[in-house]
């Protein structure tokens, strides 16, 4: 008997022990009872304003919108305008991450709700539902910058509102012609297992894990990107520089640049540039017709204005405005350049036009402040800092190589600033240009000079002889560079194939960069040897 | 049936009544020494009996309400806005006013509620109404300012009696490699439309000739001419055009008051004879830059714009390398005002002779435009170059052909903003023409009058049904052109042609043996390192 007993607690525990899992789920799920359509709308809010909210926020200021027509006829005009115009107007929310999040949310799962209903998914089927909505989560991820870069904002919003006003419309009309009701919403159908619940769960789960894991392996930089563009929309240079060095091996010319711009404002730029990969690797990324793209446009005109070349920065704005029509992100660098320029009426014409874009209520205050203010031009930190490097007198964009903040540097003979200096210092060091960089260093004898130029003046005497005289740091840098000297010879005859595994060991390091930094834009007739030979990037 | 009826005629009355509504005049009110600040600023300005509404708004902050009372000999407006200042004023009553008022003045009394100060009056303003009418047409190109790149632009046409604009024709709204193309230079002849022509650039490329309501496209273009035709003039009685070819680039300033510089590195003058599509220098050089052709009224004379480059450029070295010697020179190329002799007969043109001479006070003039009357010669006038319309020195003057003097029109021009691309009307007494005054880079449409005593009067906007169109508006009215009538052929005529048709090849005419001055020398061609071409450069 007892045998049997123990026979049959046996078996039970047996059973009971696969079963204790579903049974706690099922006992919690019967307490929530939790429609998963609600768990689909946390997961897309969370998605849409946590993890990819910064990239949308990016398409909100590379978008445009107003409700006055005349001035969105650029837009209204096109094949599919209105609808566009529509989707403008509802990107305008993630100027507030999860504002947006929460409109797109919404939509998505409102519309899966709609879909649903409308395709009578029951049981073990309902979790077809969120097929539209998942399709249109993934497309974003792998769009990624194609969302935004030289294409039409108006489709992020317009076509996931068209296809739920579509859906509502066919919804309504289905509910008055069957008059079936809608299934709750909240609340989980009744009849529904557990074991359909989880199914559900698993494909919602599915929907952003791909998203996620499709969107960091595949488009890491499009975030990144986005983060430091944003950061440098406020300012931020400290997250520019957090958020770089973090993804310092993810390559690519957007990175750099914004990097770049960050270290100008904090003074580093002959110090840290090297902290992260600078190698460029190949992005997906397409322009208006439909080509790779190298995305030049997404900090030319930023690299422009922080160089001090306002009329540069002018420039491209146009030239990128003529192309997409304005953007705020383009009427903003508009309206700092202008006002850098003491050109009052154009600063305020582009404020003006601004007022009526949602949320620049606090852009046109600060700015507004400025017109007319000159102090209060000089007063601002960033202005303030950009005016030290703005050029002395004038010559052409076509004198030099391009971009302009690049090649001006390099061509660089007077300026208003230590900073004017150390820009075309870092411009000649990242070029690989050593004798117009050896050409330069002269002011600095007697100082102790930044990393990256003692590193580079030791670099650089190996063919100018003589030139390290005179500066106070070199002598402890040098046996670092004969021991790299001495370390990279194996990986010489490959540096292009050696040049990622090297980078952590070198993170930061000048020669490692002049040796196998950049290769492909830095020319091939690099030999190794200290005489370069390269062009601007 | 009946009920509906009377229902509309009720909603009639309402509407009626509605429109017809006129502000009220303050009772009490404080009168102020300062003047109004309004924008556009029709303050003391000459207009046309003709014009539209002269919208405007006033712009002092704690504005609560304005109203606006008109006053002429037996006739009076009062127009009231809102806190944005904005005065609409009916087409139908500024009609009656200003035809009580043709050849008087109207006053102008501006009412303002403040928030601070109640029913304030601003000290009166005056408009003087014109006898004479200006041409009821205006032709521009809609375009964003300078620059290299394109995209949606269009040639336009406005009523200025009233505020409707139509499109002559607008390019592609749709980004699209194979059919991208840039329009420009429309002209017309006679200040009609029955003959007139625009460029298309890129895409489709081709100079169109509309004749009535039919339009072809040609190429004129041959080994021996720099480019296609560039800046034209119809001949006022013949179907000829004399034409530039330019072969012109842009640079960009990095630290300047001005932002482009557009130059030619070559150029030459061209006849287009429309009927028998044959084309042939009219001048043709080397080391002169010809450009901005146009003709007398009466046909008989030529006048152009040339700059001398002997001085200036070393011509010796490889035209590889010629246009950064311009560039370099940028700031010493001077063009003066010439003319040629022509006989409509046997098409024959005399030789050049100076009429204006700037370059020696280090002057450059440039876009000759001949009054109807034949008497004067607008142009503008700049520290250096020809494409005035970025330069800030550029302002309009006259040569009056019969005193043999010339002076500004100061009373029009801006000070330190570039106004350029002018026009005339039909009488002689208006002038149309673009101007970057508002805020040096968006060029607008200005209006002045000319009067009998050859003297310009205050410039003043384009009117627009919202007064602060011009401010919201991105994009530049480029090269306005008067017309009596309206342009006949419609946009899809036009194209039509642009898209379905390659262009007849305008055979090249050698000119007669004797050129006017100038050596012979092949023509000049490949790509100019003045400017860095793109899908869409501008043209």
């Amino acid at each position: 008997m007892s045998k049997q007993k123990n026979k049959i607690s046996k078996d039970s525990r047996a059973a009971e022990q696969p079963q204790s899992v579903a049974d706690k789920g099922q006992r919690y799920w019967h307490l929530l009872r939790v429609n998963m359509l609600v768990v689909f709308f946390l997961a897309a809010w969370v998605w849409a304003s946590v993890y990819y909210g910064v990239v949308f926020r990016i398409c909100r200021e590379y978008s445009f919108w107003v409700a006055n027509p005349d001035q969105m006829f650029f837009v209204l005009n096109q094949p599919g305008g209105p609808l566009w115009y529509v989707g403008r107007m509802l990107l305008q929310p993630f100027y507030h991450p999860w504002m947006g999040g929460f409109l797109l949310a919404v939509l998505l799962t409102v519309g899966s709700w709609f879909c649903g209903y409308l395709l009578r998914l029951r049981g073990r089927w309902q979790w077809l539902q969120f097929v539209p909505a998942g399709i249109c989560v993934l497309a974003f991820t792998y769009l990624g910058m194609d969302l935004f870069f030289e294409a039409e904002t108006g489709r992020i919003m317009g076509i996931p509102a068209a296809v739920f006003v579509c859906l509502l419309v066919v919804a309504v009309a289905f509910r008055l012609v069957s008059r079936k009701p809608l299934p709750a919403f909240f609340v989980a159908p009744e009849g529904q297992t557990w074991k359909q619940w989880s199914g559900q769960l698993l494909a919602v789960a599915l929907i952003f894990v791909c998203s996620i894991g499709f969107g960091e392996s595949r488009r890491p930089y499009v975030r990144i990107i986005s983060q430091l563009m944003e950061a440098e929309y406020r300012q931020d240079w400290g997250t520019i520089q957090r958020v770089a060095r973090k993804n310092a091996e993810v390559s690519n010319r957007p990175i750099a640049a914004y990097y770049a711009i960050a270290l100008v404002h904090t003074d580093q730029i002959c110090d840290r540039l090297y902290d992260i990969r600078l190698e460029f690797d190949t992005m997906y990324v397409h322009g208006m017709d439909g080509l790779q793209n190298t995305a030049v446009s997404l900090y030319i005109p930023e690299g422009s204005y922080h160089g001090g070349f306002m009329l540069t920065c002018l420039h491209q704005c146009m030239e990128q405005m003529v192309m997409t029509g304005p953007t705020v992100r383009l009427l903003h660098l508009m309206v700092k350049s202008a006002l850098m320029r003491g050109e009052w009426e154009l600063a305020e014409k582009y404020l003006r036009v601004l007022r009526d874009v949602p949320f620049e209520k606090s852009f046109c205050q600060k700015y507004g402040a400025m017109v007319r203010h000159p102090e209060l031009v000089d007063a601002d930190s960033e202005m303030f800092k950009i005016r030290m490097t703005e050029p002395l007198r004038d010559s052409f964009e076509s004198q030099y190589q391009q971009p302009t903040f690049l090649g001006y540097n390099l061509s660089l003979v007077e300026g208003r600033s230590l900073n004017a200096l150390y820009n075309s210092l870092a411009v000649c060091l990242y070029t690989k240009l050593m004798p117009d960089f050896s050409a330069r260093i002269n002011p600095l004898q007697g100082s102790t000079t930044p990393e990256n130029v003692a590193d580079g003046i030791l670099l650089a005497s190996n063919n100018f002889p003589g030139i390290e005289q005179g500066f106070a740091n070199l002598n402890l840098r040098l046996p670092r560079l004969q021991a790299f000297m001495n370390a990279i010879q194996p990986y010489m005859s490959d540096r292009a194939g050696h040049a990622k595994e090297l980078f952590p060991r070198y993170k930061g390091y000048y020669p490692y960069y002049y040796f196998f930094g950049n290769l492909r834009a830095t020319s091939s007739k690099q030999k190794g040897n200290m005489s370069s030979n390269s062009g601007v990037n | 049936m009946k009920k509906l009826a009377y229902l509309s005629l009720v909603g009639l009355l309402l509407l009626a009544a509605c429109q017809q509504k006129t502000a009220q005049l303050p009772a009490d009110y404080k009168q102020l020494d300062r003047p109004a600040a309004t924008f556009p600023d029709y303050a003391d300005v000459v207009i046309p009996p003709n014009i539209a509404p002269l919208n405007f708004m006033v712009t002092d902050s704690a504005l609560q309400q304005v109203v606006v009372h008109y006053q002429t000999e037996g006739a009076e407006l009062a127009v009231g806005g809102g806190a944005d200042g904005k005065v609409r004023i009916d087409t139908t009553q500024w009609r009656s006013l200003l035809q009580a008022a043709r050849g008087h003045d109207v006053a102008v009394s501006i009412y303002a509620c403040l928030a601070d100060s109640g029913w304030v009056r601003y000290p009166d303003q005056h408009l003087s109404v014109a006898e004479e009418e200006i041409d009821s047409f205006l032709s521009y190109r809609l375009i964003e300012p300078g620059y290299e790149l394109y995209r949606q632009l269009g040639l336009y046409q406005r009523n200025l009696t009233n505020f409707s604009q139509h499109p002559i024709y607008e390019n592609n709204r749709k980004y699209d490699d194979s059919h991208n193309h840039c329009i420009n230079c429309h002209n017309y002849r006679n200040y009609r439309t029955e003959d007139m022509l625009f460029h298309v650039r890129a895409s489709h490329g081709g100079t169109i000739i509309i004749h009535g309501d039919e339009a072809r496209k040609v190429q004129i273009k041959d080994s021996t001419i720099i480019t296609a035709g560039v800046y034209p003039s119809w001949h006022p009685t013949q179907r000829l055009v004399a034409f530039s070819t330019n072969k012109t680039g842009q640079t960009f300033h990095i630290y300047h008051q001005e932002k482009v510089e557009v130059l030619d590195e070559a150029s030459d003058l061209l006849l287009y004879d429309a009927d028998r599509n044959e084309v042939t220098h009219i001048l043709r050089s080397r080391d002169q830059l010809e450009t901005f052709p146009c003709w007398s009224p009466d046909g008989r004379k030529l006048f152009y714009c040339n700059a001398d480059l002997t001085h200036t450029v070393d011509l010796s070295v490889p035209d590889s390398i010629l246009p950064m010697h311009v560039i370099a020179k940028n700031d010493s190329l001077y063009y003066d005002l010439w003319s040629l002799d022509f006989d409509p007969e046997t098409r024959t043109f005399g030789q050049p002779k100076l009429e204006v001479n700037v370059s020696r006070t280090h002057h450059s003039l440039s876009v000759p435009r001949v009054s109807p009357d034949g008497r004067y010669v607008l142009y503008t006038l700049g520290r250096y170059g020809q494409f005035h319309i970025w330069h800030m020195s550029s302002d309009l003057w006259v040569k009056d052909l019969q005193r043999d003097t010339c002076y500004a029109l100061s009373a029009a021009n801006s000070i330190g903003a570039p106004d350029s691309y002018h026009s005339w009307s039909s009488n002689g007494r208006w002038i149309a023409f673009a101007s970057r005054r508002l805020d040096k880079n968006y060029s607008r449409a200005f209006i002045a009058y000319f009067d009998r005593e050859g003297q310009a009067h205050k410039a003043f906007l384009l009117p627009q049904e919202d007064p602060e169109h011009n401010t919201l508006l991105l994009k530049s009215y480029n090269v306005p052109e008067l017309t009596r009538d309206a342009v006949h052929i419609s946009p899809e005529k036009l194209r039509k042609c642009i898209y379905e048709t390659e262009g007849e090849k305008a055979t090249y005419k050698a000119p007669s043996p004797t050129l006017p001055r100038g050596e012979e020398v092949n023509g000049i061609s490949g790509p100019s390192p003045l400017a860095l071409p793109r899908a869409g450069r501008k043209s």
